[in-house]
């Protein structure tokens, strides 16, 4: 591994336009991926994890716009409409297989598709390719179900034939938002696996994008914990499960127990991530947070440096603020 | 590929229900067959379908005043020579009685019959053509198609049990017959009965003088008037005084209505197709380009879209005509192609509005995001990903766009406007007849009026049957709106 991380995202910033205010989904978001690390981004539904990934990929539509901040891939600057030029070199899985996958065409057809632009494959050379690609995620019988059309596969297996779509561009790195969410436990399982597979015999790097600490627990090297569009707490996975140093991240992991329903989503944490309109001028988990103490309303917390690389952003941690300054 | 999709035909033969059993034809190799038969339909029509290209070929060369012209005529006479089975030569119903039998007619039949057979035969013609074409898609997905069922199937089994759709399919597919086979059905044609009548000559028997005579057709015309009552008038199904039948009666010029109808009803599908054609092009690249980048590309095109549907559609269609009157795009098709022009200007921004929705939802999928994760060119998204989605609310509104149009053209020629005389056209039936509605001549204005009526709600029905052989979730509120909407727009033009 170089030290030069694979994927860095600085102080990204994304706000939306509407008509009466504007949306800063991702405020400030920073973290950075190695070459063939898994790494997770885990927080609720509207904390700007997935606008975060489509960031990633360039796939931010109007109203949508990145005001700020850069990704960097391999040291070059995305923002600046680089995206054509490192196409295929990251890919993306989305949560909903039968939504990534187009009714109308065969899962050979897609697939196809991306290796004519990616390996300059056609005809029978690109479905042989195909094949072996369904073979590689798993798929059984793969020269019959090339020929198939989405709606005759499981859940399971059109999230395989998503995957083998990625992988037909040869990408470097995998973004995986909620690629489990919509499928049966024992199924999520057989993905991550697969993709644990994948990414040890193709040193792929992962960005896991889920709200789920069960799959960030089983999945991942490194956590981010996002919260309001912004990154609370950064460490490694197994110091966080350890010693979760956020409060935030302390109720998430709490509510773990919870993931048999993958509808549910995390009903030990009342109340909803606010959308942020502005600069922060507080700490943003204030009102739900069980440790606020006054500070917390009036100041925006810093990342502050912990053991290891890890650091959180919370006023506990911050020894002018706090009482004691100790983690617990 | 064969091989793989071995497995799948196989299945299909498992279980033979009644569907697929009628569609297997009794040989080794039915896409031969289905060819053959194709080609056994051609033949009849070859003659026909030969002079048609070429002489559309001939015309957009002359219009173009391009050279060359010499020589496509003198393919066109050539083409004139091939046969063509159900063509009024082969199957005459003009004739004359000789006192004993009639002679010129179909052998020997009253004019009636014979032209009753030869309307028959043409559209028995065209029910088997249309036959053929389900036959191959059957073929296609029982012998060809990979998949055994695909989405779009259910959309053809919901259509088939869509009453008011089939009604519609039904009534536009007679009409579509009607103008495509127009020369054919007619008992007459509009070069001999109208455009130059003086030309040509009859043959009848003259009960006066017990013989044969002969006489110019424009004076036969002027003696077959249909003007009021009684002996002014050669009403639907009867005969004028000099042995020529008239289906559906005579103008009030003496000419043959259902003639005049038969051409007319040509000249309001090319103007349909074309200006329908025009704006759903234009429609969908733009509700494509919108949805794809959103934003301030989309706010765009609505303000352009806007900015046309403020102009008034009727003045902008009268002063439009009357400026480009003298110009050569006035002189294609006697005008026709300036109608269709300018009802695909104003046309399109009503259908684009239509298609605007379904476009953005389309966008909105994820497979239009792997796609460009993937670094797929914005236009292949558009044509592959998101074109697809759109095609069945074009059929829907094209369907009934179309049926606006033949309204709005027949709207105008009543006026006086549009089409130019002599080219038959609908609405300048019911006009010329307007006159006589309350006499014996009511067959006049309420014939054609009552055949646009008919074709319009036929293609409106159509846009309602696939619409719900598509969505079978939509909800009356949805077709309300999209009947208003069809139905302001006739009446505006
Ligand atoms: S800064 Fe205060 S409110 Fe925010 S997480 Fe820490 S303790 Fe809770």
């Amino acid at each position: 591994m170089s030290d030069e991380p694979l994927l860095s995202v600085r102080d990204l910033e994304v706000v939306f336009h509407t008509e009466r205010e504007r949306i800063h989904a991702v405020d400030g978001v920073t973290f950075e991926i190695r070459e063939g690390q898994t790494v997770g981004l885990v927080g609720e539904s509207g904390s700007g994890k997935s606008v975060t990934a489509r960031s990633i990929l360039g796939l931010v539509d109007e109203p949508g716009r990145i005001e700020g901040g850069e990704i960097l891939y391999r040291g070059e600057d995305l923002t600046e409409d680089n995206w054509a030029d490192h196409r295929g070199d990251i890919a993306i899985v989305f949560q909903d297989p039968t939504n990534s996958l187009n009714p109308v065409y065969t899962i050979g057809n897609q697939i196809e598709e991306a290796l004519r632009i990616h390996q300059d494959l056609r005809g029978r050379a690109a479905t042989d390719r195909a094949i072996e690609l369904l073979e590689d995620v798993g798929i059984p019988d793969a020269p019959r179900r090339v020929d198939e059309y989405p709606h005759q596969l499981s859940g399971g297996m059109a999230q395989r034939a998503v995957i083998a779509m990625a992988l037909a561009c040869d990408p470097d790195l995998l973004v995986c938002d909620e690629p489990t969410t919509a499928l049966d436990v024992t199924i999520q399982a057989q993905i991550l696996d697969l993709l644990a597979e994948l990414q040890a015999e193709q040193d792929l790097a992962i960005l896991f994008i889920t709200h789920d600490m069960g799959v960030i627990e089983d999945a991942t090297d490194w956590v981010n914990v996002i919260y309001a569009g912004e990154v609370v707490e950064r460490a490694p996975t197994e110091a966080l499960f350890d010693h979760p140093a956020h409060p935030y991240t302390r109720a998430l992991l709490e509510s773990i127990p919870g993931r048999t329903d993958p509808d549910e989503r995390l009903p030990t944490i009342e109340g909803e991530v606010p959308t942020p309109t502005g600069p922060a001028t507080d700490c943003r988990f204030a009102p739900r947070c069980p440790e606020a103490f006054e500070d917390c309303r009036s100041v925006a917390p810093e990342h502050v440096s912990l053991d290891g690389d890890r650091s959180a952003a919370c006023l506990l941690h911050d020894p002018a603020r706090s009482d004691g300054g100790e983690r617990q | 590929m064969a091989g793989a999709h071995g497995p799948s035909s196989d299945a299909a033969d498992d279980e033979v229900t009644p569907e697929t059993a009628s569609t297997i034809l009794p040989t080794e190799s039915p896409t031969l067959v289905w060819v053959g038969l194709g080609a056994g339909l051609l033949a009849f029509e070859v003659g026909a379908l030969a002079t048609f290209l070429v002489a559309i070929l001939s015309d957009t060369l002359a219009a173009a005043s391009l050279p060359g012209v010499g020589f496509v005529e003198g393919i066109e006479a050539a083409a004139r020579q091939l046969p063509t089975l159900l063509s009024r030569e082969t199957v005459p119903n003009e004739g004359y009685w000789n006192g004993q039998r009639w002679v010129g007619t179909f052998l020997g039949l009253r004019p009636e019959v014979a032209w009753g057979i030869r309307v028959a035969l043409v559209y028995l013609y065209a029910l088997a053509v249309a036959g053929w074409a389900v036959l191959g898609y059957r073929l296609y997905r029982r012998e060809y198609r990979a998949a055994d069922w695909t989405p779009r199937d259910d959309v053809i089994d919901r259509f088939r049990n869509h009453g008011w759709g089939l009604f519609g399919l039904a009534v536009v597919f007679m009409f579509v017959v009607m103008a495509v086979f127009a020369p054919a059905l007619g008992p007459t044609t509009v070069d001999k009965n109208m455009r130059n009548s003086y030309d040509n000559e009859l043959t009848y028997w003259d009960a006066e003088t017990d013989s044969v005579e002969t006489i110019l057709v424009g004076e036969a015309n002027l003696a077959s008037q249909s003007r009021g009552d009684g002996e002014e008038r050669v009403g639907p199904m009867e005969y004028d005084d000099f042995g020529r039948f008239h289906p559906f009666g005579t103008l009030p010029t003496g000419r043959d209505l259902f003639t005049f109808i038969a051409v007319g009803s040509r000249i309001s599908l090319v103007i349909g197709l074309l200006s329908v054609g025009l704006s759903v092009g234009v429609a969908t690249s733009l509700a494509l380009i919108g949805a794809y980048y959103k934003g301030r590309v989309d706010l765009g095109m609505v303000l352009v879209s806007d900015g046309v549907m403020a102009m008034p559609q009727l003045l902008l269609l009268i002063m439009l005509t009357t400026v480009l009157k003298d110009t050569w795009v006035a002189g294609l098709y006697s005008g026709a192609f300036l109608l269709a022009l300018i009802f695909a200007f104003t046309g399109w921004t009503y259908m684009w509005r239509s298609l605007r929705g379904p476009a953005l939802q389309v966008s909105e999928r994820q497979w239009i995001d792997a796609a460009k994760s993937f670094g797929q060119r914005p236009r292949t998204i558009m044509r592959q990903h998101m074109l697809p989605y759109i095609t069945g609310y074009l059929l829907i509104y094209g369907s009934m766009t179309l049926g606006g149009a033949i309204i709005a053209i027949a709207g105008l020629s009543f006026l006086g406007l549009g089409v130019s005389p002599p080219t038959p056209e609908w609405g300048r039936a019911v006009n010329l007849g307007q006159e006589y509605v309350d006499t014996g001549s009511w067959h006049i204005s309420l014939i054609p009026g009552l055949l646009i009526t008919l074709v319009v709600t036929g293609f409106n029905a159509l846009g309602d049957g696939i619409r719900d052989a598509i969505d079978p979730r939509s909800d009356a509120a949805g077709s309300d709106a999209d009947d208003g909407a069809a139905a302001g727009r006739g009446g505006g033009a």
